[in-house]
Formats: structure tokens, sequence, C-alpha cells
């Protein structure tokens, strides 16, 4: 029997390696790969806990919401990266610097 | 002509050459020849004889004033006093002046600074015609501190040479002693009395109306002051000596300031406050007159510059003046003063016209000798026949002979001497006995000049001199002033100087005796004595071996004066000047030298000593500042620095960084919920 | 044996996810998350989800990944040459301060899981109690049907019609400028 904890431990990784890409991949795409890998770990974490609710499927149900809601986000990150790479001429988030005081 | 009432006619008077003054000075080089001076001075001429002179002299006194300004209660006013001693003073000065402004636009033609010339003459003649009609002495002393600066610009015309630059230098230093003198006089006639109008002093006949007891001592003062600045102005002994030096300024200058003007200021003044003076002060008067009459007369011996023989002889009369005054008869000395401008301004001329015309010969032949040494001159005579009379009947004026203006006024003060030494008795009789040997001595000199200048035969060796007369515009002044070196101007008795209207207008009782028997004794011997001065030179210095050629007249001049030690005293002014240079100038130099050896070594020594101190402690403190106070600052501005570069950096622009930060502090917090 | 293949599929997703942030190559990290992807879909399974890993699957790998990897084509100009990199460098060298700041969340969270044991949610315990709990013979696609159209509609259709929008954006975003 695979206990909730375990889920826990896999799904605690994988959020830890999403952030990582997050906070230190020097490429757009990557970022978007990054957080990926943290909402497949809040899916993750969903069902594990969904497998103790049988009359509302409520994790399953969100899971299966969280994967679209997934697609779109990646859907519209990857369009603004396209325009970014437009303007820029690069996907690098350190070339892009315009936030600076 | 209008008719203006005298005030006003001689506020015209004094005004119109202030206005050539400023006219001259807008116009600048633009006025070269001087008409609006001499215009003004035309102008003040006439006014001053139809329309003051006539209406005052002898006639009732004017005053007129206003209020100047306030001091506290007193009221200082400003205005004009007419009556016979002033408007004699403004015709005089007018007269003389007059002459003096025609001749100098000959005598002074072409030379580079005229402009300036004009502007000064006619400055000159306002201040000393100012100084005539002024009603009160501070007034008086202004116009008196006007006339010593305009002397000084002009003494000091030709300010390129060296030797003007410092005789105007002399003469404005040893008036300054003298004005010193006027102003302490004023300072303390104005604390005994309270005022310093000359009507309210001396009430409208020129008398002292009230003298307050007890004041004797400050009367003796005040009287001295006064007298200390007519001695600088007038060049009495010991102040005299500007008066030679103040040669170097243009000839037709000399003679203004020698005839009317400035020397005149002194006697004038004089005159003016006469009732002031007690007997101690009259009798230094008269001492320092007498001693100046009989020392002038005594250089003038053996001068051997033709402007300092005058220049001395003018100091001689005015010695004589002085005297006048101290025996109470200041209407002999102003007398003496009105008949000596004319003859003196008229020496003068003639003898610019002299020295013009050998510095032209010097000019022409590229010869190298003083134009105003007499010994270079001679025979001048057949060159210059007019300006020979000319000048032989101002000389002969000079010396007192009869027929001239001389004659009266000398006489006059030698009489009023003899009486009042009789008087007095005793050693004052020495004073009387001074001025009869200082008139033969004047005799004596005034002689050498003139027949060392036109007798004899010229002493430059040159062909065809191309000596001539001098031009009419220079000569018409001299023949103006040449009539009125004679006697019928004044009297028309040549013998009696008693009938003089001069001396009639200042009629008043004297304290001395009249006695009838000098009156025909003084001249007789006087004119004798005079006559015989005359002979005994013009035997000495036109005929004989001294009337021979230029090298001998030297060598003779300079045997004579080895053999007589007093001659060389006479030629180098009694050493008077070296005397000064030695006693004041050298000894101010080197107290000079001693307070600046003081002021070097001792006080810049202290202030230097505290200046390192407070260089050491300023270093000290710099230190301080810099290390301890600034490096305070300097260490929280430069955490403050590194602080705001560091939170700066933080807001680089990096999304993933402000991403790390935002994830950082949530992680500190989760932290800290863990653990609290 | 059930334990062995958990731990197996843990170990394929998160050792490939360590790579697909180790690796220089963005081409091959990009493939490698596939890897990722089917890992996770098989831990899904574990947690008795056929159907979300069977959605997981097809979304992602059939869609996002398509998606991702074609915008990578488009957009890295750099990718010829980092294909033909044959740089000695196969992995990017760690960034410090995100390492360490991952590795304080993964501290925290596994310290959080730890002193989660201890205490049980109550429903948890409730439902296991009355057995309300999936059951691997359960049929879960009928289930979810029902649920999404019953007790779920309404976010059914604002997900749909936020979906589209989200579509159109992006082909919005995405589109050529219009020459001007």
């Amino acid at each position: 029997m695979i206990t909730l904890t375990h889920f826990l431990v896999v799904s605690a990784c994988l959020f830890c390696i999403g952030l990582y890409a997050v906070l230190a991949k020097r490429n757009a795409i990557m970022i978007l790969v990054g957080i990926e890998f943290i909402i497949n770990a809040a899916i993750l974490n969903l069902v594990a806990f969904g497998r103790y609710d049988k009359i509302n499927y409520g994790g399953q149900v969100f899971a299966l919401f969280a994967i679209v809601l997934a697609a779109a986000a990646v859907a519209v990150g990857l369009a603004i990266i396209l325009n970014v790479y437009r303007k820029y001429k690069s996907i690098n988030p350190d070339n892009i610097t315009d936030l600076r005081d | 002509m209008m008719n203006l009432s005298p005030i006003v006619a001689s506020l015209l008077v004094v005004i119109l050459p202030f206005l050539a003054f400023l006219i001259q000075a807008m116009l600048g080089r633009r006025s070269q020849q001087g008409t609006i001076s001499l215009l003004a001075i035309l102008l003040s001429c006439l006014i001053s004889a139809t329309m003051v002179f006539p209406k005052i002299w002898n006639q009732d006194t004017q005053h007129q004033a206003l209020t100047w300004f306030s001091i506290g209660t007193k009221d200082f006013q400003i205005g004009f006093l007419l009556n016979n001693l002033t408007s004699l003073m403004q015709l005089i000065v007018c007269l003389v002046a007059l002459p003096v402004h025609i001749y100098s636009r000959a005598y002074m033609k072409g030379d580079p600074g005229i402009h300036r010339y004009w502007m000064y003459l006619s400055l000159f003649c306002f201040a000393m015609l100012l100084l005539t009609m002024a009603d009160n002495l501070l007034l008086m002393y202004i116009a008196w501190e006007l006339v010593g600066f305009a002397s000084y610009l002009l003494i000091g015309f030709w300010f390129h040479k060296e030797s003007a630059v410092q005789a105007n230098k002399k003469a404005f230093i040893i008036n300054r002693i003298g004005d010193l003198g006027f102003l302490l006089g004023i300072a303390s006639l104005y604390s005994i009395y309270g005022t310093l109008n000359l009507v309210d002093l001396f009430g409208e006949h020129g008398f002292l109306n009230t003298v307050p007891p007890d004041s004797s001592g400050w009367m003796t003062f005040a009287g001295c002051c006064f007298f200390l600045g007519a001695m600088a102005k007038s060049a009495q002994f010991p102040l005299h000596v500007w008066l030679p030096d103040a040669m170097e300024g243009p000839t037709s200058v000399s003679s203004l300031i020698h005839a009317a003007t400035m020397v005149a200021a002194g006697v004038f003044l004089l005159s003016t406050v006469f009732p002031l003076f007690n007997t101690t002060v009259l009798l230094i008067i008269a001492i320092i007159g007498c001693i100046t009459a009989f020392i002038a007369a005594y250089f003038a011996l053996a001068q051997q510059d033709i402007k300092r023989i005058l220049a001395f002889s003018t100091i001689s009369q005015l010695g004589f003046m002085m005297v006048a005054i101290g025996i109470g008869a200041w209407d002999a000395a102003m007398f003496h003063l009105v008949t000596h401008a004319f003859f003196k301004c008229l020496l003068f001329l003639a003898a610019g016209a002299i020295i013009h015309e050998m510095a032209h010969l010097k000019a022409k032949h590229q010869l190298d000798f003083d134009p105003q040494d007499i010994h270079n001159m001679g025979g001048l005579r057949k060159y210059m026949p007019k300006t020979f009379i000319l000048m032989a009947i101002a000389s002969l004026a000079l010396a007192g002979f009869p027929l001239t203006s001389g004659f009266l006024s000398k006489d006059a003060i030698l009489i009023n001497a003899l009486e009042w030494g009789m008087q007095q008795g005793g050693l004052w009789l020495l004073i009387p006995i001074a001025l009869i040997i200082v008139s033969f001595m004047t005799a004596f000199y005034i002689g050498r000049l003139m027949f060392k200048v036109f007798f004899g035969k010229l002493r430059i060796n040159v062909e065809n001199p191309g000596i001539h007369e001098a031009p009419g515009q220079m000569l018409g002044p001299m023949v103006f002033l040449g009539i009125c070196s004679l006697f019928v101007v004044f009297s028309l008795n040549p013998l009696s100087y008693q009938q003089a209207f001069v001396l009639k207008g200042f009629e008043f009782d004297r304290d001395y005796t009249e006695l009838h028997i000098l009156h025909t004794v003084v001249p007789l011997l006087m004119s004798i004595g005079s006559i015989l001065i005359w002979i005994w030179a013009y035997r000495w210095y036109a005929q004989g071996e001294a009337g021979g050629s230029f090298d001998k007249l030297r060598m003779t001049e300079s045997k004579l004066r080895m053999t007589f030690p007093l001659l060389q005293l006479s030629l180098n002014q009694g050493y008077l000047n070296e005397f000064y240079q030695k006693a004041f100038v050298n000894s101010t130099v080197q107290f000079s030298n001693g307070l600046y050896w003081f002021d070097r070594h001792i006080i810049d020594g202290l202030v230097n000593l505290a200046g390192s101190l407070v260089r050491a402690i300023s270093r000290i403190s710099a230190w301080t500042d810099r290390y301890i106070v600034d490096g305070l600052v300097n260490t929280i501005a430069g955490s403050t620095y590194y602080l705001g570069h560091l939170l700066r950096w933080v807001q680089n622009g990096r999304l993933q960084n402000y991403l790390g930060f935002a994830f950082t502090v949530l992680l500190i917090g989760i932290i800290y919920l863990i653990f609290k | 044996m059930e334990l062995v293949l958990f731990y197996a599929f843990a170990v394929l997703a998160i050792g490939s996810a360590l790579l697909v942030v180790s690796l220089k190559n963005t081409a091959r990290a990009l493939f490698l998350f596939f890897v990722v992807l089917f890992g996770m879909a098989g831990l899904f399974l574990f947690a008795l989800a056929d159907f979300v890993a069977i959605t997981q699957i097809m979304v992602y790998v059939g869609g996002v990944l398509i998606l991702m990897i074609f915008a990578f084509m488009l957009s890295n100009k750099e990718l010829l040459a980092d294909l033909q990199n044959t740089s000695s460098r196969f992995l990017s060298m760690p960034n410090w301060q995100s390492l360490l700041l991952t590795l304080g969340f993964l501290a925290v969270m596994i310290y959080g899981i730890i002193e989660w044991q201890q205490h049980t949610p109550n429903w948890i315990t409730q439902n296991i109690h009355k057995g309300q709990v999936i059951l691997p013979s359960d049929n879960n696609i009928n289930q979810l049907g029902i649920k999404f159209m019953t007790h779920y509609l309404l976010p059914f259709e604002v997900i749909s019609i936020f979906l589209l929008m989200a579509l159109i954006g992006a082909a919005h975003l995405s589109r050529k400028e219009d020459k001007q």
C-alpha cells in the first residue's frame, strides 16, 4: 500500500526541481517547463488526496481542470515568448531588463 | 550795462571763473585757446570794476548770507561780505589775473597740456575770488584749501619734470602745516565766540564787538594759529621754502601766485582777522616778518636763477607786509600788497618773456645752458628794449624809487615802523632799522638782476642770437601792469603816501603817535640810499670786471664767494633746505625706518607667530575634521551608499531575481512560522 | 511489488526532471520532459486516477510538448549551434542561490510532511472509516463523466470557455504583425 506520504515527498521533490528551473534557467522555454513541473507536482497532490474522496471525485476533477489550465497557460506563455523573441531577438530573461530602475 | 546790486555782481564775479573751469574741464583738449577762461576773467574784471568796487569803496558795507547748514542749534551761514577790504582785494585779483590770462595765451601757446592749464587757472581764480568774498571763516577755509589745491596743480603743471613734482609736493606739504594752523584757529575761535561769521565777530566795520574776559590765553593761541596759516600761505620764515621751488611751474603761474593770489591770501587773512590779535601775537608777527624780510633779501643777493631772485624778493616783500601788520598798520600792509601785486606781476611776466627768448635761443642753436640763469644773459637791452623799460619800472618800484607805487607803499611801511619803534623804544627799534637795511639790499639785488640781464653784452657766444621783443599779446598786459606800477594810479602826490586812496579807505586810529619829521626824512633817505646802491651795482656789474664774459663773471663770483662765505650761504639759501632735509625729512625717514623695522620684526613677528600658531591649530583641527569627523560622516555615507547600492542591485529588472527574492522571503516567513 | 514499481516511476520522474534542469542543451531537455510527464502519468495510476493519467499523456505529450518544441524551433536561433555544440560541458553549472533556495524549500516541505504525518485530517479518517475511498475496482471514467455533467457542470463550462479564450488569446498574441 502506497501511503499519502510517498506521493507528498515525490511531489515536493518535483516542485523543488520546477522551482529551481524557474529561478535558474536562462531560457524562457525552460522556465515554462519548470512551471509545468510545479503544476504537475500539484496535480499529483490532488490526485493523491482525491483517492479518499469517492463521493465527489474532487481530486481527479480538479486535476483535470488543472491540466486544462496548464495547457492554456502554456499556450499563452508560448505566445508571449514568441512576442518577446520578436522584440528582443532573445529568449534569455537576463537580457530583458526593462523593469530595471 | 545792467545795474546789478553789488552782492549779485560779486556773486557773478566769483561764479564766472568757476563756470569757465567747468566748461574747460568738459571741453578738454578741444579748448586750446583758453578763450572761455579769458572771457570769464574779463567779465569778472569788468563787473568788479564797474559794479562792485565803485559802489562799495568808502561806502556802506554790504552783507548777505543764507543759512548753509545746521549742527544742533548752531546755524552755519554762507554769504558774501563786501567792504573796503574785500572789494579792493577782489578788484586786485581780477586786475592781476586778467593780464596773466592774456599773457598766457602767447606764453603757453603750443604746450601739450594747455587745456589743463586753462582749467587750473580758472579754478585758481575762482578759489581766490571766493576767498576774498567769504563772509565766514569756514567758507574762507574752503576757498583757502582750494587755492592751495589749485596752486598744487599749477606748480606741478609740467608733471613730467621730476623737480616740478617735488616742488608741488613740497608746496602742498608745507601748506598743509599752515592749513592745520588755520583750522585750529577757526576751531578755537568758534569755541570762544560760537560763531564764525566775520560780521558777527568783528562787527560791520571790522572791530571785535565783544571780547570775553579771561580768554587772553585762548586769544593768543588762536592768533598764533591764524598766523601759522598765513605763514605757510604767505611764505614766511621758516615755512618759506616752498615758494622758491614753486618756480618750477610756468612763469605766468608764478606771477599769479606771487602777485595777487596765493601769497596775498595770508596777508589778506591777517588783515581780515586783524582785530583778533593781541599784543603778543602782533609782536610775534612783526618779528617773524622782519626775519623773513631780512633773510629772503639776503638769499636773493647771490641767486643766479632769475625766477628765484624774484621769488626771494617776493618773500622779502611779504615780510614787509607782515611787519606792517605786526606793528598794527595793516592798512599799509594792504597798500603794499596792492602795489606789490602789480609790479611783481610785471617783473615775473617780463622775466617770463626773457626766459621765453632764452629758451628759443637755446632750442635754435641747440646749446646746453640754463635759460633761467642770469649769468647766461646780458645786453638784452638792445634786443628787447620795451621789455627793458617795463622791467626797469617794476624794478624801480620794487626798490622804492620815487614816482613809483612801490615808493609810496614801502615808505608807508617804513614810516609806520619807525614811528612804532620810536614809541616802543629800546630793542624794538631794531625792526625798523632792519627794514631799512632790507630796503637797501632789495635795491642792490634787483639792481644786480637788471644790470646782469640787460647791460653788458650777451654771454652766450653765438652769431645772430635772434632774440627779439615779446609778441604783442605778451607785451600788452605788461604795459598795463607797468602803468599800474606808477604812482598816479594810487595817489596824485608822488611823494606822500598819505594821499593814497587805498590808505584813505582804511583810515583808523593808531596806537602810536605820528612823527611828521619822518615823513620827509625817510623817503629822502631811502631814495638817496637806493640811488647810491644802484650806481654801485651798475659800476660793479655793468661796467666793472664782472661785466665781461660769462667765464670771467662766473670766476669772479666764485672768487667772491670763496672770500665771503656769507655769499655762499646766500646762494644756498642759508642751507635751510638742507637743514630741513636733515632735520625733518631724514629724521622722519629714519624714524620711519625704525618704525618699519619695529613693524617688520616685532609686530610682524608677533603676527606671524600668532599666524603660525593659528595655522598649527588649524592643522590639528583639519586633521581631526578630516579623519574623525569626516571619517564618521564618510563611514555613514559610505555604508548608506553600499546599502543603497545593494538594494539598487535588487532592482535589476530580471524577473527571475524578483521571483527568487519573493520566494526567499516566503521561505523565511515559513521558517519563522515553523519556529515561532 | 507495487511499491517497487512506484519507486521506479518516482525515480524515473525525479531523475528525468533533474536532468531536464541540468542539461545545457535545450532540445535534449525538452525531450527529457516527455519522460518526466510519462513518469508522472505512471504515478497518477498509483493514485488510482487512470483517466487523469490518460489525459496527462494526451494533453501534455500530445499538445503542450509539441507546442513547446514548435515554439522552441521558431524562436531559438542558436538551435543549430546548440545541436552542433559538442561542448565538454554536458551539464550546466548549478546556480547556487537558486539551488540554496530550492533546497530550503525542499527541507521545509519535508519537515512539513513529517510534521503532518502525526495527525491525518479528519475527513480522510472519516472517509476511510466509512469506506468512501476509491478502490482499484471502481469505474472511474463513468463516475467522472457523471460528476462533470451534474455536480461540476458550471466549472466545466467555465473552464471550457476559459480554454477557448486562452487559445484565441494565444493565437492573437502569436500572429504576425501587420506590415504597416
